[in-house]
């Protein structure tokens, strides 16, 4: 399945703004971010098609997931 | 402190703290070590400071009974990474009710200073009255104790806050610095003078990077106290830290709690710069007096567009691992490091810059870097102009001062330097105070006499409950964007419970980057309790005392004057949405009314306790 990945702030470092890529079914989020290698800590914020979602939830085909880095402090 | 207890919940008076009482108008200066009431005095900070401030009825800022307290934490100074911080507290000259009675407030700076006040012995200094002649006072590490002694600052006068602190470091060997700017000078048309407080590496580079308590006031109250620095000397006491206290270190360094503030070279975020790229996505990021317009124009001072033309030093303050500092150089023709010009934070950099319309590094640097030098607090200030600005491009045929409007650099600089000189008072005396005057209160993005911090109110209601400043005594303003919280439920249970904890630090002398997300009623924090001090305290406890604190600046507040309806967000808000913001709308009327309702409901059952203790309004 295709599936549009974004990515934001320091997750674009050495990867990529935003690429339509290839998964197998069943994928999840958590997935992707380990495959994209970097730290489920730095982890902020998941979105799935402009909605919030878990790490843990499914991908399906035709998604836009967009991944942010953690957001806090001022 | 003098501890004579492991249980510092069931017996806080066997434990004792040490304070200097200076009355500014005679010079006398009295020593006691005093029984802590309850563990919110053992915990310190705003926790100890805001029930001697309880005590008075203060119905001015500028009075000689309103004291100024500076006082540290039970983890200042200690081996726990982070354990910097200073505080200063009173009755704020900016913050106040619409009708009604300045308000309690603190603001925390790190850098080294808190570090070596505490090495001197003294946990507490309070300033009585206010002198007659401009002061500087040095305290230090005498045979039996610790010594305070007033001097003559008149060599200080009118200096910048860097050029106060690099001028004391050439009289005081191993000493370290609080000093207020020009603008805490002209207290009277400055009500938003904040305190310097240097650190190593400034003391070291001469470059001015100093850690500032911005929020309130505090250098304006300070400054009318005719105080114009502060000297702590003493030696460094820094031996070893136990293991259990070097894990705990570790784990704040590569536990996850700071990794976002980290350098992006260690794989971090970077420090809290990083909020730009993960609230643009949604046209979060403040723009133009927090009117975000759906465009890409705050990329411009994203770091790795910024980075193309300026060096960036990722820094640390004294014996701290996160290295979350990110100071902008010009760039070398050889790449290297050249002039410093401004640390890069979230908060100065977007309401000096981007909510004014600048989005040229370097100018916003400069606007940094008068602020600074000026010893004015950055939110206070920043939102103050931008509300100018705001009012300016709404009335062409007739602004205001020099006609400043959004984007306009050299109008803008000059506003900056004729407030931190006094030559506007219309801006120092903050954004509230200048909307009462225009009669267009709508778009002050004030809460209770007390700017917005960078972050969009229509992503935070829970600023309306904040007791010291927006995002630095609640925590709520990441959960409509890092968790797309929008249930009433969830806001709820945040404002009156888990959110409030921030404030936490804010008593035990650590940073909040420390463990941000979770408070200090956790392991971490036990664990350090127990190595550098023998105390043995719970989770519970230490989370009752701070919200026992929380709830007493509550009290604090309505005894002042505030009315319920003060408790709100900025009616712009409300009453012209920004259809630009990509976020759930939880900012409107309905919304707001009935969270209002239900977190009030929460907080008056355990009101009535404070209330007896802090008294009703006079």
């Amino acid at each position: 399945m295709k599936v549009r990945v974004k990515l934001h702030g320091v997750f674009r470092r050495g990867r990529f703004k935003e690429e339509i890529r290839d998964y197998p079914a069943g994928t999840r989020v958590v997935d992707v971010v380990r495959e994209l290698g970097f730290s489920d800590q730095l982890l902020g914020t998941v979105i799935i098609n402009d909605m919030h979602a878990d790490i843990e939830q499914e991908l399906k085909d035709g998604d836009c997931l967009m991944l942010l880095p953690l957001l806090d402090g001022g | 402190m003098k501890i004579l207890t492991t249980d510092p919940a069931r017996e806080p008076r066997k434990i004792f703290y040490k304070r200097a009482v200076v009355d500014l108008k005679s010079g006398a200066v009295t020593y006691e070590d005093v029984p802590c009431r309850n563990l919110e005095d053992v915990l310190g900070g705003f926790g100890r400071s805001f029930q001697d401030l309880a005590a008075r009825h203060i119905t001015r800022a500028y009075c000689d009974e309103n004291p100024l307290i500076v006082n540290t934490g039970l983890l200042t100074g200690s081996r726990a990474m982070t354990g910097m911080r200073t505080y200063f507290s009173g009755y704020s000259p900016i913050k106040a009710p619409q009708k009604g009675a300045p308000t309690a407030i603190w603001s925390a700076a790190s850098g080294k200073f808190g570090a070596k006040f505490k090495w001197t012995g003294l946990d507490e200094l309070v300033f009585e009255n206010r002198a007659e002649k401009p002061v500087y006072v040095v305290i230090r590490e005498g045979r039996s104790g610790p010594l305070v002694e007033i001097k003559s600052a008149e060599h200080l006068r009118g200096l910048f806050t860097h050029d106060k602190i690099m001028r004391l470091q050439k009289e005081y060997a191993d000493a370290h610095f609080a000093a207020i700017g020009p603008a805490g000078e002209n207290w009277e048309e400055v009500l938003m003078g904040a305190i310097a407080c240097s650190t190593e590496n400034q003391l070291r580079s001469g470059e001015d990077k100093s850690r500032f308590a911005g929020r309130g006031g505090m250098g304006s109250l300070m400054g009318y106290k005719n105080v114009l620095a502060l000297v702590a000397q003493s030696k460094d006491k820094l031996a070893a830290p136990s293991d259990e206290v070097k894990r705990v270190n570790l784990n704040v360094i590569k536990g996850g709690g700071s990794l976002r503030l980290q350098p992006v070279n260690r794989g971090g975020g970077g420090g809290t710069w990083g909020a730009y790229d993960v609230m643009q996505p949604f046209h979060a990021v403040p723009v133009n007096n927090f009117r975000p317009q759906g465009n890409d124009l705050p990329e411009k001072l994203f770091r790795e567009n910024v980075e193309k033309d300026y060096h960036i030093k990722s820094e640390a303050c004294f014996r701290c691992g996160i290295t979350c500092h990110n100071n902008i150089h010009e760039r070398n023709a050889d790449g290297s490091a050249g002039r410093f010009l401004a640390k890069f934070d979230y908060e100065p950099l977007n309401l000096l810059g981007t909510n004014l319309g600048i989005h040229d590094a370097g100018q916003a640097a400069a606007l940094i870097h008068l602020c600074d030098n000026f010893g004015m607090d950055a939110i206070s200030l920043g939102v103050t102009l931008s509300y100018l600005l705001s009012y300016n491009a709404r009335h062409p045929e007739k602004p205001l001062l020099n006609g400043a409007t959004f984007g306009d650099f050299p109008k803008i600089k000059e506003l900056v330097e004729r407030t931190g000189r006094g030559q506007y008072p219309e801006i120092g005396q903050g954004s509230m105070r200048l909307a009462q005057s225009t009669g267009e209160p709508a778009y002050a993005y004030q809460v209770k006499g007390l700017e917005l911090a960078a972050y969009q109110p229509e992503t935070n209601p829970g600023y309306a409950w904040a007791i010291a400043g927006g995002h630095m005594s609640m925590g709520t303003y990441g959960m409509l964007i890092r968790e797309g919280k929008t249930d009433l439920d969830s806001w709820v249970q945040a404002i009156t419970d888990d959110k409030l904890q921030i404030v936490g630090f804010d008593m035990i002398g650590l940073c909040k980057f420390f463990d941000i997300a979770k408070g200090i009623g956790t392991e971490m924090v036990r664990t350090c309790l127990r190595s550098e001090h023998g105390l043995e305290v719970s989770a519970a406890d230490l989370r009752t005392a701070v919200r026992r604190a929380f709830l007493r600046g509550l009290v604090l507040e309505l005894r002042q004057g505030y009315t319920r309806e003060e408790y709100t967000l900025p009616a712009e808000m409300f009453d012209d949405p920004n259809p630009h913001l990509k976020v759930p709308r939880i900012g409107t009327r309905e919304f707001f009314q009935e969270l209002s309702e239900r977190v009030w409901a929460v907080f008056e059952e355990e009101l009535d306790e404070f209330l007896q203790e802090v008294g009703a309004a006079e």
